[in-house]
């Protein structure tokens, strides 16, 4: 069987790497053990995965992890011992018990939900402002880094939801295994709508809020619920 | 906006912000307010070294068990977060609560090189507390300092208001209790030291006055109050089995130098290198039970979730029964996953069968430490081990499937000549045949063998302790050598620059007036001078220089015998007498034997049932 859990990155720790926190979540695996199952051959490991890397210096509130267990184990005991084994820094919430056939959880991603809190209030008056302009245009250019080059892509299509709120921004951007669009092309292209300087610093506070997949009807729902 | 918030705002700037975060498992913070003790434990390094460090976990699970202390870790920022927190008038905030230094009661330094000496300074400053003890008042916390380089601790007396000489883990409550104390009875800052003075171990360098010679040699040495004792006796913790061990140690999120379980299977070490001042320190030779191990490693392994354990003393090939622990841990550890590993390895003590053990788990490279190219200049540091022996355990490890092979070597000792280094390569040469000895289809492809030099750094209380260390063109000179004499197929050869060497010797046997180059030199802007890439020598030079001190005084000067050292008043259990003699028996090459096979009377066996070994009345 494997367990679905979802657990929350917090914002004193939101500058440890994926794969810091790939590691540290695997300490805590053996420290609560569980019969988790390990992988064959020579350096035998957690067989574990992510639905999705957090990016260093985000925060996340439901982020999501896939391990195998060797045995049965009821989802109350899983939450309750890695509790107890991990820092609260990395607090687990729910766990959901499916069967081993159960997709991969990096195949069913479509988007994440994104908070980015503006710290400055003034830029953020400015930049909320700027979003109705935005979302009329037909195409939305931002940079997009990949392995070996910078490239422009639109990311209109790739926004799925924008709303602004306070200093908040709310947004669900599409996140797959081919396309994405990561909350700093979102926030460059924002910056260049409302007439920002591109050398102007913005703080922003990144927090991913939810992992979204894609039920039957289309519509988008948390990816551990389908 | 409160710490809280200004911190945080710097690390999103700052290169590796996870060295600043804190929040690990196992630091879950005590509630200050209920706590009326606060120590504010000071690693002065980077947080990777400083979390690699064994004596600050002991340490912080000792202060922390205690309902009425609490203890949190302060680190050495790296320059670029030292700069910001400078524009930001930001002070040094623990990694637990964010306090600043200030707010502590006390704060503890742990002293295990001479070149952090610097970022202690950087440190107190970052902290807003006078740099020199004279100039703090009642609010300011006490500062005190323990570890290895406490036993000469005259460097930073005017900066340390009291030492811990000898095992920490043995004087720390006490320490602590005496400074609790001065909080709640609202004593002076004089009267706390003074009582601080009292406890066996504790040094108090404003409570001695020192006088010197035209030459700069100390005249005389004397306490000036009826509390400060004549010599401090270093603490020694007797039974290993009975003293505090960490059951749950902190988990740093991200990799540190060493990242695993670090088990201390025994303390101290009975060979007598002449060379080595840990060897002389960390006397007499204690070893943990093979039951308290196994129960401290499976209790650590759960609070951790490690994957690795390491076997740690200055001698784990000595432990009466290594190979037993070896099998009994791995037995109980092969379904946890957990690998075990020696970190040092001495090349006598290496059980065949155990290499065969290891080698089940992990393959890694072995290190050999023979120290010198021969037998003669081997026998001069006492370093009791042949070349036969050496060549033995190569081939085992060549033939058991290793195909590299770390030698580590000293350059500079006393008596060394030409023919002593060609003979590191002799050596590196024939570790060389042995591979090829091995049939092709036997052994494991890649030969690699590294052979390291570092300069020889003259310690106190070692027999050595009287000696000059060469000069920097000479050890410039004999190091060309060894880069020509190295130029061998399949050996690497790995050098450290003679500098910083010459530092940690001017340091080492420093005495109260080195404390003022220390000040400068860091006024002048050195810090984190065990990075190569912060390290500024010639600025170094120029604090000597507007100090009116020169370094050669205590790096290349060779000591009379009746000369008053500056760490004479420490008391470390080992006499003046004994380290004298084996000065002599060196400079005639002759050995001195283990104390597993009789004692040698080094002086330990004054001190009643402490030394296992000991036999009161011998030499």
């Amino acid at each position: 069987m494997r367990m679905l859990a979802v657990f929350e990155k917090s914002e004193r720790i939101r500058h440890i790497g994926h794969l810091d926190i790939q590691r540290s979540v695997q300490r805590g695996l053996r420290r609560s053990n569980l019969p988790v199952a390990y992988s064959n051959g020579f350096n035998p490991h957690i067989l574990i995965t992510f639905a999705s890397a957090l990016s260093t210096g985000a925060c996340g509130l439901r982020e999501i992890m896939d391990v195998t267990m060797k045995e049965e184990v009821s989802e109350a005991e899983f939450l309750k011992k890695m509790n107890i084994a991990m820092p609260p820094e990395l607090r687990l919430i729910e766990a959901r018990a499916v069967d081993d056939r159960h997709p991969a959880l990096m195949g069913t991603l479509r988007a994440a939900c994104y908070d980015l809190l503006i710290r400055d209030s003034e830029q953020a008056e400015i930049i909320l402002t700027a979003i109705p302009s935005m979302m009329k245009r037909e195409t939305v250019m931002a940079m997009r880094k990949t392995k070996t080059a910078l490239k422009e892509t639109d990311i209109k299509p790739l926004i799925y939801t924008l709303r602004g709120e306070g200093s908040h921004i709310y947004t669900t951007l599409a996140l797959t295994e081919r396309e994405a669009c990561k909350p700093g092309m979102l926030m460059e292209a924002l910056k260049r709508e409302a007439g920002i300087p591109e050398n102007e610093e913005v703080r922003i506070l990144i927090t991913r809020t939810a992992l979204m997949g894609e039920n039957s009807e289309g519509k988008l729902i948390p990816l551990e619920q389908l | 906006m409160n710490y809280n918030d200004r911190i945080e705002k710097i690390l999103e700037k700052v290169q590796k912000a996870p060295r600043y975060t804190g929040g690990e498992m196992n630091t879950d913070i005590k509630a200050w307010d209920e706590c009326p003790l606060h120590f504010g434990f000071c690693f002065p390094d980077t947080y990777e070294v400083g979390m690699s460090h064994l004596g600050l976990k002991i340490l912080y699970g000792l202060i922390n068990k205690e309902e009425w202390s609490l203890c949190e870790r302060f680190f050495m920022p790296w320059t670029d977060m030292m700069a910001m927190m400078k524009e930001e008038d930001l002070p040094i905030l623990s990694m637990e609560s964010r306090h600043p230094m200030a707010d502590f009661d006390v704060i503890g330094f742990t002293l295990q090189y001479e070149m952090s000496y610097t970022n202690i300074l950087a440190m107190l400053d970052m902290g807003h507390i006078p740099l020199e003890g004279k100039d703090r008042g009642e609010k300011d916390p006490i500062i005190v300092a323990g570890g290895p380089c406490a036993f000469n601790p005259e460097p930073l007396a005017d900066f340390i208001d009291a030492f811990m000489i000898g095992d920490g883990e043995d004087v720390m409550t006490e320490l602590n209790r005496v400074i609790l104390e001065r909080k709640e009875k609202g004593l002076s800052r004089t009267e706390c030291l003074k009582n601080l003075a009292k406890l066996e171990g504790v040094y108090v360098p404003s409570l001695y006055d020192v006088t010197y010679d035209e030459a700069g040699i100390i005249r005389s040495f004397t306490p000036n109050c009826p509390e400060a004792p004549e010599t401090v006796k270093k603490r020694v913790v007797v039974d290993l089995n009975n003293t505090y061990y960490p059951e749950e140690i902190p988990v740093p999120y991200t990799e540190v130098v060493f990242d695993r379980i670090m088990l201390e299977i025994m303390r101290g070490c009975t060979r007598g290198c002449r060379f080595c001042q840990a060897g002389i320190l960390y006397r007499p030779v204690r070893e943990r039970s093979m039951e308290k191990l196994i129960d401290l490693a499976e209790k650590l392994v759960t609070a951790t979730g490690y994957e690795e354990i390491s076997l740690s003393s200055l001698s784990s090939g000595d432990y009466s029964c290594l190979p037993e622990l070896i099998r009994e841990l791995m037995r109980r550890m092969k379904e946890k996953r957990v690998s075990i590993s020696l970190p040092s390895l001495r090349i006598d003590s290496v059980l065949k069968e155990s290499l065969e053990e290891t080698q089940q788990v992990k393959k890694t490279s072995l290190t050999f430490a023979p120290e010198a190219g021969t037998q003669r200049m081997r026998d001069v540091i006492n370093k009791g081990v042949t070349e036969e022996d050496l060549l033995d355990k190569v081939r085992d490890a060549f033939e058991g499937g290793w195909s590299s092979v770390k030698l580590y070597f000293m350059d500079g000792l006393p008596t060394e000549t030409e023919a002593d280094l060609d003979g590191i390569a002799d050596l590196a040469r024939k570790v060389v045949n042995e591979y090829f000895k091995v049939p092709k289809e036997q052994r494991a492809k890649g030969l690699r063998v590294t052979v390291s030099a570092s300069t020889f750094v003259p310690k106190p209380f070692t027999p050595f302790q009287w000696e000059a260390q060469d000069t920097i063109p000479v050890i410039i000179s004999k190091q060309d050598h060894l880069k020509k004499v190295l130029n061998i197929k399949g050996v690497n050869f790995n050098w450290h620059e003679p500098y910083v060497s010459f530092l940690e010797a001017c340091f080492s046997r420093g005495d109260r007036r080195i404390g003022r180059v220390l000040r400068k030199a860091y006024e002048m802007g050195c810090m984190l001078d065990g990075w190569n890439e912060t390290f500024r020598f010639d600025t170094w030079m120029e604090a000597f220089k507007a100090c009116r001190l020169d370094p050669a005084f205590y790096a290349n000067r060779v000591r009379d015998r009746d000369e008053i050292l500056p760490w004479d008043h420490i008391d470390c259990g080992i006499t003046k007498q004994f380290l004298w003699h084996e000065k002599e028996k060196s400079q005639r090459a002759e050995t001195t034997k283990d104390c597993r096979k009789g004692c040698n009377g080094c002086g330990l066996q004054r001190w009643k049932g402490v030394c296992r070994y000991a036999n009161a009345g011998c030499v």
